[in-house]
């Protein structure tokens, strides 16, 4: 879910810009102030979430099944601009409303570097034993202290077999000539550029400075500047794959899943050169003292029986070991999803899979304004 | 009325702060109650000459607040600098590399601005004016009717009406369909209108879209001027032997131009800045520099580089505006 940007957010942005062109700083320095307060009074534990990343009943059945009070948001729609929301409260020092927030891997990773986020109270989340082992020791946290998956993604591609009229299987199709202009590639820097590079044969785990990467940034202006991409998007490439206008677009498996039971001839696929993997974690932000509340959401979620009713909703794979056996006994169409192969994807799916290490700050930021200066931003 | 204005623009720059903000905020309290006391102790004399200060304190506190501190704030920012990519509180240095960084690297977004919102202007005015001259001379009982017909795409909002051109232009839209029922595509390929077959994420789709978000205000100010205009004027250059051509030329169309001039500075300003018809109907060769002020600061969290850039449009489209105004005249500014 990571770079979402859909209708409802783009109000919001272009409100925040609205009201930024005119009076950014002025802005920025008067909400300086107020991000106080919130977590440290009361003893409702808020967790602030991606949008439509949670199934109807899971809510309500935490705070009936342990007594914690708890709050359940969905306002982080982009790891950077959640990140711009939050910098001036947390580089103060201050604490922010929310106690746990879901950034993509990288965003928690810069989190971590910043020292935003606090060591989980693991000893309290007995259930941690039920995290999968592939994602253990994370480069930028060793020993699973800082953070914990929410739920995992492959980032491949989609296509629409009416307007391709073939089946495709590489990442040199987004570049055939026949779909000129009729190519889709997502604002996500990471997953983008992730696809290029494996078709150039680089593995994303070794990429630690830009210059390492710059073919793939090179191929991609070239196509950009020949007219094949006919644009750059958030979530709403669904609505651009659905209605033809895109041929085939970097892609995210989850939203392909759905949108293909609408329209069969939607179509997604890990292309032979490799698709990237990402997750969305929780951490819980500096400034928070609801320990126990924290560790106990934790604790439920990692719960097989919670972490299955979650994935039969969001379809997206679950970081929980056993999700795969609750599914099935959960019969009808979970059941079904038990045997998807993108929810559960076989050692050789998952072998063509890759992920990106950490990129310094200095690194990270070469890359961000490369890729910027392609997508035309 | 110095004093509130300074103060004002003191608290909300963060000149003073903390204790010092709450001092300042005294003063221009004792001001205000000082004002009122003289007022109301002082005689009709008194009264009569702080009348016009009494009025203006609402106005200049307004301006001070909301435009005159931001404007401060945003210029102190253009000239500061980042230690770190994620350091908040940029430094004020008189980094004057913002703004050359802000010419080198975006200077085809501002051309590009300047181009789209300069030919949506000139499309508002064929479309518009001719619209808004049958309204005024030819509307006769259906004037108001007519006039609501042009506001009411205002009753939905503009990213609405920017999606749904986005639907009507999509490769399978209708659009689409009608342009290959009437085999025009080489014709609109030729004029460039058309990309390979597409009319959405192209630049006329672009220019088409603001010129139709904006249409509104250009056939509002032209109808004002038009509505105005002594129909007794032409019939009595017809009497004296006039061409209906002429008499329009010489009498509707100079009576007309001081709404012309005003819609051209409502269509043109906003327009330069857009960046929601570049982001839905364009692609990454169309982006407009509202677009990269979007991103430089929201995504690339470079404040200073994106505070410069403002400033850079807000001067252009102020020389833009100086050089119009000198060459088109504004003294019957409708």
């Amino acid at each position: 879910m990571a770079g979402k940007l859909n209708r409802r957010d783009f109000l919001i942005r272009s409100g925040v810009v609205g009201v930024g062109a005119l009076s950014l700083p002025a802005l920025l320095a008067a909400c300086g102030g107020d991000g106080s307060g919130g977590s440290s009074g009361g003893g409702t534990m808020f967790f602030d979430n991606w949008p439509e990343y949670m199934d109807t009943e899971t809510v309500a059945a935490f705070t009936k099944d342990t007594g914690v009070a708890f709050k359940y948001g969905e306002s982080f729609n982009d790891n950077n601009e959640y990140f711009a929301k939050i910098q001036p409260a947390m580089s103060k020092g201050d604490a922010i409303e929310a106690d746990i927030l879901a950034p993509t891997f990288w965003m928690a990773a810069r989190f971590r570097q910043l020292d935003w986020i606090q060591k989980l109270p693991k000893d309290k989340i007995p259930n941690f034993a039920n995290l999968r082992d592939d994602l253990k020791g994370q480069p930028w946290d060793k020993n699973d202290e800082y953070h914990l998956p929410y739920q995992t993604g492959i980032a491949g591609i989609a296509y629409n077999l009416e307007v391709t009229g073939r089946e495709l299987k590489s990442t040199a199709d987004l570049f055939d000539a026949a779909f000129k202009g009729k190519i889709g590639m997502l604002t996500e820097m990471r997953d983008t550029i992730g696809l290029i590079a494996m078709s150039q044969g680089l593995k994303l785990a070794e990429i630690t400075t830009f210059d390492q990467a710059a073919a793939a940034f090179e191929q991609l202006e070239k196509a950009k500047n020949d007219g094949q991409i006919r644009a750059f998007t958030g979530n709403d490439y669904v609505d651009d794959l659905d209605a033809g206008n895109f041929a085939a677009c970097v892609a995210w498996s989850g939203d392909v899943l759905q949108l293909s039971k609408d329209n069969p001839n939607i179509r997604f696929f890990i292309p032979e050169e490799g698709g990237t993997s990402w997750f969305d974690t929780m951490v819980w932000m500096k400034g928070s003292d609801k320990a126990d509340a924290v560790a106990a959401w934790m604790n439920y979620i990692y719960d097989p029986v919670n972490a299955a009713r979650i994935t039969a909703t969001v379809q997206y794979i679950s970081p929980v070991k056993g999700v795969q056996d609750e599914l099935s006994k959960m019969g009808g169409d979970a059941a079904a999803l038990a045997e998807d192969p993108l929810l559960f994807p076989d050692a050789a799916t998952l072998g063509n899979l890759q992920s990106w290490g950490a990129l310094s700050e200095e690194e990270e930021a070469k890359f961000d304004e490369a890729f910027s200066a392609i997508t035309g931003a | 009325m110095v004093a509130l204005g300074l103060g004002a623009v003191a608290i909300a720059a963060e000149w003073v702060t903390g204790a010092a903000s709450y001092a300042v905020g005294g003063v221009m309290f004792v001001v205000v109650v000082a004002l009122i006391w003289t007022v109301i102790m002082g005689g009709p004399e008194t009264r009569r000459a702080l009348a016009p200060y009494g009025l203006l304190k609402p106005g200049v506190l307004w301006l001070c607040l909301f435009f005159l501190a931001p404007l401060w704030s945003m210029m102190v920012m253009s000239l500061s600098s980042k230690e770190s990519r994620f350091d908040f509180f940029p430094s004020f240095t008189w980094e004057w590399s913002n703004y050359s960084t802000a010419f080198s690297e975006f200077g085809p977004q501002f051309a590009r601005s300047f181009l789209y919102a300069g030919i949506a202007t000139v499309l508002t005015i064929v479309i518009g004016f001719p619209l808004a001259y049958v309204i005024a001379f030819r509307g006769g009982k259906y004037r108001n009717l007519l006039l609501g017909l042009v506001v009411v795409p205002f009753f939905t909002s503009y990213l609405i009406r920017t999606l749904a051109w986005g639907n009507l232009l999509a490769d399978e839209g209708p659009v689409i369909a009608v342009i290959d029922a009437l085999r025009l595509e080489w014709f609109l390929e030729s004029l460039q209108i058309m990309d390979n077959g597409k009319l959405l994420n192209t630049p006329a789709a672009v220019i088409g879209g603001l010129t139709y978000n904006f249409l509104p205000f250009m056939v509002l100010p032209i109808y004002v001027s038009l509505e105005k205009v002594d129909v007794g004027l032409v019939d009595a250059a017809m009497d004296l032997y006039s061409s209906a051509s002429r008499a329009f030329r010489k009498i509707v169309v100079p009576l007309a131009l001081p709404g012309v001039f005003a819609g051209s500075l409502l269509v043109f300003i906003p327009a330069s800045g857009d960046f929601v018809n570049a982001q839905f109907l364009g692609n990454p060769n169309t982006t407009m520099i509202g677009n990269s002020i979007q991103d430089q600061f929201l995504r690339q969290l470079n404040y200073p580089v994106a505070s410069a850039m403002s400033f850079v449009l807000m001067f252009i489209i102020t020389i833009f505006v100086l050089l119009y105004t000198k060459f088109l005249g504004t003294e019957d500014l409708a």
